[in-house]
C-alpha cells in the first residue's frame, strides 16, 4: 500500500491510496463546515443534489442508465455529524478496468461523471434543475421523518441533543423537518456554492493502480473556483453540566432505551479510548460481562467514545422496571474501574481486541478512507500501525485516571407507555 | 482427502474445497495482500427446521420456535468459561447468527488465526446445556424478541410472511416469542444440537491471510469424526396460494414504511441460483434508479431513495420483494403490477437488459474484493447446493426471453402480498 498525501492551494487536501489488492477503484469528496441548526439542511440539500444529476447526465434516469452501464458504479451523497463539525460529501465506487468485457476505461468514465456533478451540477440562474431539487428535498424530509423507525439510533440522537445543548453538536446533520421545508432550490444552491468556495475540504482516491489525472482533475477544477477557506475546529470538549438531568419520551414500544451520557475533559484520547474499550466495547468488557450476562437484563449495553466532544455514551434496551437496576450496575462497573479494580488482563484483551480491528483497516476502501480521514481530523495522521504503539504505551494508572474524569452530564430515557390502569 | 481447485475464469480467483474424512465440507480462499482472516463455522440448520428425524427414527420429532436461534446462544458457554473469553485472549472478534436456513458460528481477526480457529472448531463441537445456563439466557433473548419487534422493518416484512405463507415456517419468526422459548430446556437443545450439528451437515469456510495447509493441519487436529446420521428435515405441504393479500399494522413510526412481496415457486440447488439470477435482473429492469416506474413514483413523490428490490429465498421458499418508505404504498402496488403487465405486452428493451446483466455481474466482482463476503459466498452457496463463483457463469447464459418467462410464470397479481408498518397519529 502506498500511501500519499498532497495539499491544494486554497486549504484543500488530497490522499491517495494505492493497494493493488483492491478489485476497485474509488473517491471520497468531503465538505468540512461547522454544523449550524440555520445552515444544516440546506448544506444538507446543496450537496444531496448532486447525486441526482448533472449538466451532462440532466435527470435521475440518465445518471443512473450511465453508472448502470459502467458495471453498476456507484456514486451517492452524504451528511454526517462529526462533533460540532458538519462532512457533506460525495462518495463514488466502480470495478476495475481489468474485470470489464471490452476493455472500457472505466476511470475515465467516472472521472468525467464526478466531476460534471461536483463542478458543473444541474444548475441554471443560481437554482439548482427544479425537478432534481424536488426529488432531493421530498428525501431529505423523508429521511428526518423516518428517524424514528430506527429506535436505538433515535435514543442515540436524542441523547445528543441533551448532552450537547447549547452547541452546534445538539443539532442533527440534516436539520429540522421545519428548517428544511423551508429551503428554496435558490437557497440550496447558494449554501452548495458557499460549501464549494469556503468549506474545508479533503478528497480520498483509493484505487489499484495509481492515476495522475484524477489529482489534475481536481487542482484544475478547484482552481476555477474562488476559494477563500478557513480551518474547521474539529474537537470542541463539550463541559459536564453542573447536575445530572433525566429527559425522557414516551412511544408505543415493547422495550425501553436508555442512554448515560458522560463527560470528560481528559486530553489522553488513548487512556480514555482503552477505558471505553474495557468497559463497554467488546463482548468480554465490564457491561456486556455483568449488565447483560449476569444480571440477563438486556441484548445489549454498549459505549462508545467521542473524542471530539470528550464523550461516552453508555447505551441499553431494558424492561422499564429494569431501568434503575441496569442504571445502577453500570454506574456500579465504572466506579470499579475508578477504583482501579481492572486486571492486566482486561487491560490485554482490549488492546489486542484494538490491534485486531486497526490491522483489518487496510482491508476495505470504505475503512481505509474514513480511517485517514479520522486521523487528519483528529490533527495526526498515523498508520494503524503506528496508532497501536500509542495505546500500547498507556498504562493502568491512565486508564483509572480517564475514569475518573468522566461524570454523568445527562440521562435520556425512551419509555414504553404504561397500561392504564 | 483430496484438494479441488475451483476458479472464476472470468475475474481468475480461485479456493479450495476439501471433503474433510470427518465428514465436515472445507472452503478455503487464500488472500494475498489483505490482512484480516474471516472463518465460519456453519451448519444447515435454520428457525425452518422445526420438524426432523434421523435415520431409524420412525417419528418426526416437532420443536419449539426459535430453538435453533437459543442453541446458537447458548453454545457460547462450554463448561469452564465463556467463548468470548477464550478470543479476548487471540485478539479476535468472535460472533454468530442464525437466519432462516442456517446457523454459523465466525470470527475475524488478522492475527493468531491459527488459535482462533482451534477455538472456533473445539467450542461447536463441545456442547454444554444446563438448567441454569438456560435459564438465564431467557431474559437475554426475550429482550432481543422485543427489541427486533419494536423494529418496523422486521414487522413489515414478518407480517408479509405470514400472509404469504400457509404453513411453511419461514412465516415464524426466527428467535421465536418470550413463550415459545419458555419451552426450551436443556435436553431440547441437546437434541436438536446432535441431530444438526453432525460434521456431515455442517461447513467451514476461511478466507484472507491465511495458507490453506495451516488450515487443513488444524482441520485434522480439531475436528473429531462423525457418522452420517441421515438426517432429513420436512415442511408441511404448502399451497401456491397466499393467505391474504394485505395487512396493516401501527406502530411508532415517522415514515410509513411497506413490502410488497410476490410468492413464486420454491426450487434448489442450481435451479434456485438461476432463478435467483433471473428475479433479481427482472426486479432490477422494472423498478431499478433509472427505470420509467421509478422515475414516476420518485417525481410524484410516492417513493423515496430507500426503494429497493431483494429476492428472499430458501428452502421451500422463493419471493420477490419491493420495499421502501411510501405514504400510499397501494399506488406502489398498482404501479409495479402495471409495470409486469406492461413489460410482458410489449417486451423488454434489449439495451436495458444487456445493462443491468453488466451491472450484476460488477456486484459480483466487487463481493470478491471482501474478505468477509467471500467466507461468507463460499459457505453460503455450498449450503445452496452450488459452486462459489457459479452465479458469474450463469449470469451469462441468462437472456431476455428467461426475463419475460419468469414475469410471466411468477409475478402474478393473485400471489401478490402488501404489509404496511404506518404512523399511530
Amino acid at each position: 500500500m502506498r500511501y500519499n498525501r498532497t495539499e491544494l492551494s486554497g486549504n484543500i487536501g488530497f490522499s491517495s491510496i494505492i493497494d493493488e489488492k483492491f478489485k476497485t477503484a474509488g473517491l471520497v469528496v468531503r465538505f468540512i463546515t461547522e454544523l449550524s441548526g440555520e445552515k444544516a439542511a440546506a448544506n444538507a440539500l446543496g450537496i444531496g443534489v448532486l447525486s441526482s444529476s448533472s449538466a451532462e447526465y440532466r435527470t435521475l434516469a440518465e445518471l443512473n442508465e450511465k453508472l448502470s452501464s459502467l458495471y453498476g458504479a456507484s456514486l451517492t451523497t452524504f451528511t454526517r455529524k462529526r462533533g460540532d463539525v458538519q462532512v457533506l460529501g460525495l462518495s463514488a465506487s466502480w470495478i476495475d478496468k481489468r474485470y470489464a468485457f471490452d476493455g472500457e476505461d472505466l476511470d475515465k468514465e467516472m472521472l468525467g461523471i464526478i466531476r460534471g456533478c461536483i463542478f458543473e451540477p444541474n444548475a441554471e440562474n443560481s437554482e439548482f434543475d427544479a425537478d432534481s431539487y424536488m426529488i432531493t428535498k421530498n428525501d431529505l424530509l423523508d429521511r428526518i421523518d423516518a428517524e424514528l423507525n430506527n429506535k436505538r439510533g433515535y435514543a442515540l440522537s436524542r441523547a445528543a441533543e441533551i448532552a450537547f445543548r447549547g452547541e452546534p453538536a445538539e443539532f442533527s446533520c440534516y436539520g429540522t423537518k421545519e428548517s428544511a421545508s423551508k429551503v428554496t432550490s435558490a437557497e440550496a444552491y447558494a449554501a452548495y456554492r458557499k460549501l464549494l468556495e469556503t468549506a474545508q475540504v479533503e478528497i480520498c482516491y483509493i484505487a489499484p493502480e495509481e492515476d495522475p489525472a484524477v489529482l489534475e482533475m481536481f487542482r484544475e477544477s478547484f482552481g476555477a473556483v474562488s476559494r477563500n477557506s478557513g480551518k474547521v475546529t474539529f474537537r470542541s470538549v463539550s463541559p459536564a453540566k453542573p447536575e445530572t438531568i433525566t429527559e425522557s419520551d414516551e412511544f408505543d414500544v415493547l422495550q425501553c432505551k436508555m442512554v448515560m451520557s458522560f463527560k470528560t475533559d481528559s486530553d489522553d484520547m488513548f487512556a480514555t479510548k482503552l477505558l471505553s474499550t474495557v468497559f463497554g466495547e467488546t463482548p468480554v468488557s465490564k457491561l456486556f460481562m455483568n449488565v447483560r450476562e449476569k444480571l440477563s437484563l438486556c441484548y445489549y449495553c454498549a459505549c462508545r467514545y467521542t473524542y471530539s466532544k470528550g464523550s461516552i455514551m453508555v447505551d441499553i434496551g431494558v424492561e422499564r422496571e429494569n431501568i434503575e437496576k441496569a442504571k445502577a450496575e453500570i454506574l456500579r462497573q465504572l466506579d470499579e474501574i475508578k477504583q482501579g479494580n481492572i486486571t492486566d488482563a482486561d487491560i490485554e484483551s482490549a488492546l489486542l481486541s484494538l490491534d485486531n480491528a486497526l490491522t483489518q483497516i487496510g482491508d476495505t476502501p470504505s475503512s481505509y478512507s474514513a480511517w485517514y480521514f479520522e486521523r487528519f481530523c483528529d490533527g495526526e495522521i498515523v498508520t494503524p500501525e503506528e496508532q497501536y504503539e500509542n495505546y500500547k504505551k498507556v498504562t493502568k494508572e491512565r486508564i483509572i485516571k480517564a475514569a475518573n474524569s468522566l461524570s454523568l452530564d445527562s440521562v435520556y430515557l425512551m419509555l414504553d407507555k404504561e397500561e392504564q390502569a | 482427502m483430496e484438494k479441488e481447485l475451483i476458479r472464476s475464469e472470468r475475474t481468475g480467483d480461485s479456493c479450495v474445497h476439501v471433503k474433510h474424512r470427518s465428514g465436515l465440507d472445507i472452503y478455503i480462499c487464500e488472500m494475498p495482500g489483505f490482512s484480516s482472516v474471516e472463518a465460519l463455522f456453519g451448519t444447515k440448520y435454520g428457525s425452518v427446521n422445526t420438524m426432523f428425524r434421523q435415520k431409524g427414527d420412525a417419528d418426526f420429532t416437532t420443536v419449539p420456535e426459535g430453538i435453533a436461534h437459543f442453541l446458537e446462544h447458548k453454545l457460547f458457554e462450554n463448561e469452564d468459561c465463556d467463548v468470548f473469553e477464550l478470543y479476548a485472549k487471540t485478539g479476535a472478534s468472535g460472533n454468530a447468527f442464525t437466519s432462516f436456513d442456517k446457523t454459523a458460528y465466525l470470527f475475524s481477526c488478522s492475527k493468531n488465526y491459527q488459535e482462533s480457529l482451534r477455538i472456533l472448531l473445539d467450542f461447536v463441537q463441545k456442547p454444554y446445556f444446563t438448567k441454569e445456563t438456560v435459564d438465564k439466557e431467557q431474559g437475554i433473548i426475550g429482550q432481543e424478541i422485543k427489541m427486533t419487534n419494536d423494529n418496523p422493518e422486521w414487522r413489515v416484512f414478518f407480517n408479509m410472511l405470514r400472509c404469504m405463507y400457509h404453513e411453511h415456517p419461514v412465516k415464524i419468526d426466527i428467535a421465536g416469542t418470550v413463550e415459545s422459548i419458555a419451552k426450551i430446556d436443556a435436553d431440547l437443545l441437546y437434541k436438536c444440537y446432535y441431530t444438526f450439528y453432525n460434521l456431515n451437515n455442517m461447513v467451514l469456510s476461511i478466507a484472507g491471510n491465511i495458507s490453506a495447509d495451516e488450515v487443513l493441519a488444524i482441520c485434522d487436529e480439531c475436528l473429531k469424526d462423525c457418522d452420517d446420521k441421515g438426517l432429513e428435515t420436512v415442511f408441511p405441504d404448502e399451497s401456491d396460494t397466499i393467505v391474504k393479500s394485505e395487512i396493516r399494522e401501527k406502530q411508532p413510526v415517522g415514515a410509513p414504511i411497506f413490502n410488497l412481496g410476490y410468492k413464486c415457486g420454491a426450487c434448489t440447488g442450481e435451479e434456485r441460483l438461476r432463478k435467483t439470477m433471473v428475479a433479481s435482473i427482472v426486479s432490477s429492469l422494472l423498478s431499478d434508479a433509472s427505470s420509467d416506474m421509478y422515475q414516476r413514483l420518485l417525481k410524484a413523490g410516492i417513493i423515496n431513495s430507500s426503494f429497493g428490490t431483494e429476492v428472499f429465498t430458501g428452502d421451500g421458499y422463493f419471493t420477490v420483494i419491493f420495499s421502501g418508505e411510501s405514504g400510499s404504498p397501494e399506488k406502489v402496488r398498482d404501479a409495479v403490477t402495471d409495470e409486469v403487465d406492461r413489460m410482458l405486452s410489449e417486451g423488454i428493451c434489449e439495451k436495458d437488459f444487456q445493462r443491468i446483466k453488466k451491472s450484476t455481474y460488477g456486484m459480483f466482482v466487487r463481493e470478491l474484493n471482501n474478505v468477509e463476503a467471500v467466507a461468507n459466498l463460499m459457505m453460503n452457496s455450498h449450503m445452496d447446493g452450488v459452486g462459489p463463483y457459479d452465479a458469474i457463469n450463469v449470469i451469462s447464459g441468462i437472456t431476455s426471453e428467461d426475463a419475460l418467462a419468469f414475469m410471466k410464470n411468477e409475478l402474478r397479481r393473485d400471489r401478490l402480498v402488501m404489509s404496511v408498518i404506518e404512523g399511530e397519529g
